[in-house]
């Protein structure tokens, strides 16, 4: 602490003992702040030096003279001997802390702030019925059993003024077996929802595709009949080529029919596309 | 608010306190050793070496010049503040859990503990207020708690009563001059400690802390209970503090269980209540083991705390503080302009 401020060069000190940490220093600076030098060894043995400049104000306060008095006591016990001002190994500052009163201050905020995160990530990542375009799942849905799956991509749903053929009706909620469905008054069991299997009377299945094929080149092929809801060519998940046959869904059957038609036997690439219903519309 | 950390105690703070003017802070912890530093910047005074066992507790007097303490050693001690000397020394059968001088240092009480074959007493000794007079051997008053044994005590205003808290979580109240329980009421949860009594600097009231989460602001006169402070966590501590009407609470879960749950979840925290409205306005945090002793500064310009991880961390409250006014108290103090 009381150290001149021109010490001797520390290469020799560290010489003598490598093991031993170098004394702590202080050294005042010429704009009045001090630059104190501390070392300590870390738990993982690493030695380490902190540099701490601080700047030194002189506040007066007007005090009890019992209280002015009190400061110029002697120390004693272990303090014994010490000199003025506060010490390096009993004394340190914390960092600062902001405490602010507030009215209504939440208990535990930040605790609660990872959970709150959570569920605010739920709620971001959007639920929404296909029913009734709430904000829950379709399953939940209160209309589940009134209403059809609203899709505004596919009105494949939208019942016709008969059953469709193998449809899922929603007449009564017994269960059908599949062979039986479709048939006029046989009612619906209701519908398992995979979006896939909801078209499957609209799609197509096109073989014999070049390995170089696109979906975007299907799509633009095939839209030319009608809207197409989807496309889905098969790759390979190691070299990314076409497996050679892709499902094209329509929105609507009749459309699904002619592009079937016309497109059967089309030429594509250095290949010819087979095309044909993926599915019998008669379920057989 | 930069608190400045104490590190002279090797083991948990048991108690810290600030001298009546604020300038001295006394700390004493289970490593046997009482230490004495100054408010305003931290530095150590001294330290009053002489206790064998944990200390537990400790007290100045009104003009600074002695100090109480008592201990797991079964002696409650005396020394000269300014120059750490041993002045007397008591002994007695079981440890001493508080000491606490009168409001005019005349009186000095200690509460035994209770174990095998000793019930729980409190104690109470004339104190001559100079240093160099000899202090009597004998006790002018000694009340025997039959029923459940004092954790805390005081002395009330004037020191006409002697309050005391006790381990099935009632407090009770005392004729200081005859010793007779004049009476007892439960306060806390039956069962739960109280941990801690402090004064309001009047001494018409006090706050208790106690196991049960809780802290109450009691009347002395009929014991009454006038606010309640509810939180999560057992309390150690709970402080009043002049100039703003707020309480302090410290606590944190059981120091056995520390170590199977992070920081966070142990709520090391001082917890700043409304005095009046009961609600909380803010927490510190700062310590990483339970708060087992918040005092206030005698002038409401700090408080510091004694933690169980061997630190002391003294607060000045900066500009923030001292500006926070409820919706209601600021248009009562724009109406009174």
């Amino acid at each position: 602490m009381s150290r001149p401020a021109g010490r001797t060069d520390w290469a020799e000190e560290e010489d003598e003992e490598i093991q031993a940490l170098p004394q702590n220093s202080v050294v005042k600076n010429k704009d009045g702040t001090e630059t104190f030098i501390t070392y300590s060894t870390r738990e993982d043995g690493k030695k380490i030096k902190t540099t701490r400049r601080i700047k030194k104000t002189v506040i007066k306060q007007i005090v009890n003279p019992r209280v002015a008095e009190r400061k110029h006591w002697e120390k004693f016990g272990s303090e014994k001997g010490r000199p003025l001002g506060p010490q390096t190994d009993t004394v340190s500052v914390a960092e600062n802390i902001v405490f602010r009163p507030s009215a209504n201050w939440k208990a535990n905020a930040d605790d609660k702030n990872e959970e709150e995160k959570k569920k605010a990530d739920l709620k971001q990542s959007k639920v929404k019925c296909r029913i009734c375009n709430g904000d829950h799942y379709t399953m939940k849905c209160p209309f589940k059993d009134t209403m059809g799956v609203a899709d505004d991509a596919t009105p494949a749903e939208m019942p016709d003024d008969a059953p469709q053929p193998g449809g899922t009706g929603m007449g009564s909620g017994s269960y059908v077996p599949p062979h039986l469905r479709g048939r006029p008054g046989g009612g619906g069991g209701e519908k398992m929802g995979g979006k896939y299997e909801r078209d499957d009377l609209a799609t197509l299945r096109v073989t014999n595709v070049s390995e170089i094929a696109e979906e975007q080149d299907l799509r633009d092929m095939f839209s030319r009949f009608g809207h197409v809801t989807r496309v889905f060519l098969a790759k390979d998940r190691e070299t990314g080529r076409a497996k050679g046959f892709a499902f094209v869904s329509y929105a609507d059957r009749s459309d699904a029919a002619k592009a079937c038609e016309k497109m059967d036997g089309y030429g594509f690439g250095h290949l010819i596309l087979r095309v044909e219903f993926a599915k019998k519309p008669d379920g057989k | 608010m930069r608190p400045i950390l104490l590190s002279g105690h090797e083991r948990a703070l048991t108690q810290v306190k600030y001298n009546p003017d604020g300038d001295i802070i006394f700390s004493v912890s289970k490593d046997h050793v009482v230490c004495a530093w100054y408010s305003h910047n931290g530095e150590r005074l001294g330290t009053y070496h002489g206790h064998q066992g944990a200390l537990w507790t400790v007290d100045v007097d009104p003009t600074s010049t002695l100090l109480a303490t008592g201990g797991a050693d079964n002696t409650m001690r005396l020394w000269e503040v300014k120059t750490g000397k041993l002045l007397k020394t008591w002994d007695f059968p079981t440890s001493i859990k508080r000491v606490e001088f009168s409001a005019d240092g005349t009186l000095l009480l200690g509460v035994t503990e209770k174990r095998s074959g000793h019930l729980g007493t409190i104690v109470v000794y004339e104190i001559n207020p100079d240093p160099e007079a000899k202090q009597s051997d004998e006790h002018v008053l000694r009340i025997v708690c039959e029923d459940s044994k004092p954790t805390v005590a005081g002395f009330s205003y004037c020191a006409y009563y002697i309050i005391a808290g006790h381990e099935d979580g009632s407090v009770s109240q005392y004729d200081a001059k005859s010793g007779e329980l004049l009476f007892n009421r439960e306060v806390h949860e039956a069962d739960m400690q109280i941990t801690d009594l402090q004064w309001a600097p009047d001494r018409t009231y006090f706050i208790t802390a106690s196991k049960d989460k809780t802290a109450k602001i009691v009347t002395t006169d009929a014991l009454e209970v006038m606010k309640e402070f509810v939180t999560d966590t057992p309390l150690n501590s709970a402080a009043i503090t002049p100039v703003k009407d707020f309480v302090i609470l410290g606590g944190g879960q059981d120091a056995m269980s520390v170590t199977t749950t992070g920081a966070r979840q142990g709520k090391f925290e001082a917890r700043f209540w409304h005095k009046i409205f009961q609600e909380e306005v803010g927490r510190v945090r700062g310590h990483f083991g339970p708060l087992n002793y918040v005092a206030v500064h005698p002038q409401g310009t700090g408080y510091c705390s004694g933690g169980e991880d061997g630190y002391v961390r003294v607060h000045h409250f900066d500009k923030p503080y001292f500006d926070f006014l409820y919706e209601v108290e600021r248009e009562h103090a724009q109406a009174n302009l």
